[in-house]
């Protein structure tokens, strides 16, 4: 199988201080792979350097047969590479509606001055593109939210909004950093059963960082270990939780 | 409960046709008014668009922005050195009024582009406003210097605009245009990118928003909006002189957007209608509108930061704003 | 010769301009918060010191004295009233307050002295002194001695003091300063009622050398961010170095090339460092992004 995603060798410093180093990995469509490892040991940054929000040093990152290492974030995007964020991600000043809207942005064809003169069909697209955002939520059990402005959701209901947005446009890769932080126990259930739903159903590629250990081996494929930026170990789940350098990992920073 | 959401929205889209009555009602104004309050309506009209363009940069796209002022005067000089020095007529002069404001308005985003954001980005465009200001005072043989610069009377197709009531009808036309065309952007993806901007820049761009791009954009239209007030602002005045771009006029088209209400677009027509008219109040007492404008935004900052248009749509959906719930 | 009279003359405006940003400096390293309405409480300083010393006639450092006192607690309770309880709002909120709170004291200056040019009284004969072909005036000198004054006596207190110590670790880390128990909000108060008073001093000196308007509040505003920037924004040393390089700027392009410069300089100045090196001279700051 062709990979979705090929990082090879990247590297990312921040003025002395190397955030990842060398790192190399490749990810297939449908499969999820998680990324742990202590606090400070590059998953973010590495997320970063994906998505284009990070300054690459050195390696390269491949995305369906294309480099897109210096390109700007929503080119990257625009490319079918989606995130969500770790802490207040959403547009708290729209609804969860727009938010989904927001998501859709690349794909609704209405230009800027068919909009001022009125065109019928930029407006059409509008109307489309809200009917298709406001369906995209209902698909996650969340229609009712629709209207309700972003920053007065639960913390879960945010996640979920988050999760649609990133995903309204269909992309073959999403990146979750730490999606299961702040929810209660039974949202976090919700949220495993819907990233192996999309898995399996959508063939979508998910990376995942995530400190809730139990969740990351209920749920993913194949485990990363990144400490001080270097990858450690890269082994399926069952595999990693007997791994000596990943003990070292953790405990070495306990 | 989601047939009941778009049953809620497809009534807000009828009952905003209602919306309408308002400039129908408005029409008969001029026979009511004597010419100087026919003056202060119109003066109102003018800070309509100038309240638009500055709410839709500072509002929804959430950037500190001072450069309003400059976006004024440079639609007014434009309009003003055209009719003067070309000979041209004022509704041709209109056009490239807006155009020079979109011009302006894509200058000052510049220093956005490149990072320089909040206070920084608040000093750089009031230095920017301040600048212009020298230029209009040094430019002579264009501007007129101090003096200023009497501009003709104005006109529209070879047809005078010298009373009030003609420049009121003609204004009324280009406010309700400036409130329909900023209003489908802001309701589109663009208005909605604006706000994703405000909320989160990253996560904005990682929706595929081109960040830099709508920064440019909002202030382009923001400019454009405003220029248009400024070349009205030439033909109700019908003369321009610098202390009218000053750091003075840039407060009181604040104190606008705040006390209507940031974002919205029913708040800048709601703050230019009360703002605007007050300081024909004060010309027997100066020093005292300072005093009660610095005072009024002060009590709005503190106990109505959504100012007066979060009241109206607390009292009823006609007058909610979709694009901005902050 | 001509130069080292520039030269002279450039320094001690620029003196002035130091005093300014350094008085906007004190507020902004305390509480982060630009104050827009700077210009215009220095406006407020200088009338009030002609009040009491001309209008009610007191003798000259007592006005200053209480000049200086009434300016702090407005400072004080302008940050304790108004921007305290709108500090974690967002920056468009804090920027207006600040810019209204100056425009209502415009008002105030144009409702009690607005129809009248007053200058302030010096209080020392106005001489000038010749050195070699160079003229010095008295203005310059007390301008100059003045300002190094006070530089002197905020170096000291920064530096060698108990409380400036802490000052200075406050300005480093407020979280850790309220972890080792400093109450950070009367910290903010008492750093801008700080920052208004060494505004009151730059007030006073400046009303020496020209007739006060209500007006003048944004003249001093733009020349006090011009010099911030060029200094470095929040930088203290920064901002007396930018501030005396701005004097000069002046100065110098003013007569060597157009005279446009001693009018624009210092916008040029502010809008050119923000586009090409925004952490200026000696700022820390390498990025203005939060």
């Amino acid at each position: 199988m062709a990979a979705l995603l090929e990082v090879s060798d990247i590297t990312v410093r921040f003025g002395g201080l190397t955030a990842v180093d060398r790192v190399s990995f490749g990810l297939e469509p449908g499969q999820i792979c998680a990324l742990i490892g202590p606090n400070g040991a590059g998953k973010t940054t590495l997320f970063n350097a994906i998505a284009g929000n990070a300054v690459i040093e050195g390696g390269r990152i491949v995305f369906r047969g294309s480099e897109i290492q210096g390109l700007t974030p929503h080119e990257i995007s625009a490319r079918g590479i989606r995130r969500t964020f770790q802490t207040g991600g959403l547009f708290g000043h729209l609804t969860a509606l727009e938010n989904v809207l927001v998501g859709l942005h690349t794909e609704i064809a209405s230009d800027f001055f068919g909009l001022l003169l009125g065109s019928r069909r930029s407006h059409q697209a509008e109307v489309a593109a809200t009917a298709r955002a406001r369906d995209l939520l209902a698909l996650m059990d969340i229609a009712a939210l629709a209207d309700h402005p972003a920053d007065a959701l639960s913390g879960g209901q945010q996640r979920m909004v988050e999760i649609v947005r990133a995903l309204a446009t269909n992309p073959p890769l999403l990146l979750l950093d730490e999606p299961a932080v702040g929810l209660a126990p039974a949202a976090r259930d919700k949220l495993t059963q819907i990233i192996r739903r999309l898995a399996r159903e959508t063939n979508l590629g998910i990376l995942l960082i995530e400190h809730a250990i139990e969740l990351v081996m209920d749920v993913s494929d194949r485990v990363i270990v990144l400490n001080d930026g270097k990858k450690v170990a890269d082994a399926p789940p069952a595999a990693v939780r007997a791994d000596k350098a990943v003990l070292e990992a953790y405990l070495g920073h306990a | 409960m989601q047939r009941s959401a778009s049953d809620g929205a497809a009534r807000a889209v009828v009952s905003r046709r209602v919306l309408w009555i308002v400039p129908i009602l408005l029409l008969p104004l001029p026979l009511l008014l004597n010419p100087y309050q026919q003056y202060v309506i119109n003066l109102v009209l003018v800070y309509v668009p100038v309240a638009i363009g500055f709410n839709v940069v500072v509002g929804n796209l959430g950037l500190l922005a001072f450069s309003n002022v400059a976006f004024f005067g440079i639609g007014a000089y434009t309009a003003g050195i055209l009719m003067v020095r070309l000979g041209l007529p004022w509704w041709v002069a209109v056009p490239p009024a807006a155009l020079m404001g979109a011009v302006a308005g894509c200058a000052a985003s510049v220093p956005a582009l490149r990072g320089v954001r909040l206070f920084y980005l608040a000093i750089m465009t009031l230095a920017f406003g301040e600048l212009m200001r020298w230029v209009y005072i040094r430019w002579i043989p264009v501007t007129g210097g101090s003096f200023g610069m009497a501009l003709p009377p104005p006109d529209l197709f070879g047809w005078s605009l010298d009373s009030e009531a003609g420049k009121f009808y003609v204004f009324l036309g280009l406010v309700l245009v400036a409130i329909i065309a900023t209003d489908r952007i802001l309701r589109s993806r663009f208005g909605r990118a604006f706000v994703a901007i405000k909320s989160d820049e990253l996560a904005a761009a990682a929706m595929g928003v081109p960040t830099n791009r709508y920064i440019t954009l909002g202030f382009a239209w923001g400019g454009a909006v405003v220029g248009v007030g400024g070349a009205m602002y030439a033909a109700l005045i019908g003369h321009l002189s610098p202390p009218a771009f000053d750091l003075t006029e840039l407060i009181l088209e604040f104190a606008i957007i705040m006390v209507g209400g940031l974002g919205s677009l029913v708040g800048s027509v709601i703050g230019a209608v009360i703002i605007t008219a007050a300081p024909e109040f004060f010309h027997e007492l100066p020093g005292y509108q300072e005093l009660l404008f610095g005072i009024l935004i002060v009590l709005v900052i503190l106990f109505l930061p959504r100012g007066l248009a979060s009241l109206l749509a607390r009292a009823h959906p006609l007058f909610r704003d979709r694009y901005d719930r902050g | 010769m001509i130069l080292s009279q520039l030269v002279i003359s450039g320094v001690a405006t620029g003196m002035l301009y130091a005093l300014i940003a350094l008085s906007m400096t004190v507020g902004y390293r305390a509480t982060t918060v630009v104050n827009f309405g700077h210009g215009d409480i220095v406006m407020m300083g200088a009338y009030a010191m002609l009040f009491l010393a001309v209008g009610v006639g007191m003798p000259f450092p007592l006005a200053l004295a209480l000049a200086a006192s009434g300016l702090f607690l407005f400072g004080f309770l302008m940050q304790r009233g108004l921007m305290a309880p709108i500090i974690a709002g967002p920056h468009l909120s804090l920027a207006i307050m600040a810019l209204a709170v100056g425009y209502a004291l415009r008002g105030v200056a144009r409702i009690e002295w607005g129809n009248d040019i007053l200058l302030l009284p010096r209080p020392y004969a106005q001489n000038a002194f010749l050195l070699g072909p160079v003229v010095i005036t008295m203005d310059d000198l007390v301008i100059t001695g003045s300002v190094l004054l006070l530089l002197l006596l905020l170096f000291v207190v920064f530096n060698v003091t108990r409380i400036g110590k802490v000052i200075q670790a406050v300005f480093q880390t407020q979280r850790g300063a309220q972890l080792v128990g400093i109450n950070v909000p009367a910290f903010h108060c008492i750093m801008w009622g700080a920052g208004t008073t060494l505004g009151t001093a730059g007030g006073v000196l400046l009303a020496l050398i020209v007739p006060l308007t209500p007006d003048m509040g944004v003249w001093t505003l733009v020349r006090g961010f011009a010099a911030m920037t060029l200094g470095g924004f929040g930088s203290l040393h920064g901002a007396v170095i930018g501030g005396v390089l701005l004097g000069l700027m002046e100065k110098l392009l003013g007569f060597y090339v157009s005279t446009v410069f001693i009018d624009i300089s210092g916008y040029l100045i502010t809008i050119l460092v923000l586009l090409i090196r925004p952490q200026g001279l000696f700022g820390q700051h390498a990025t203005l992004r939060v």
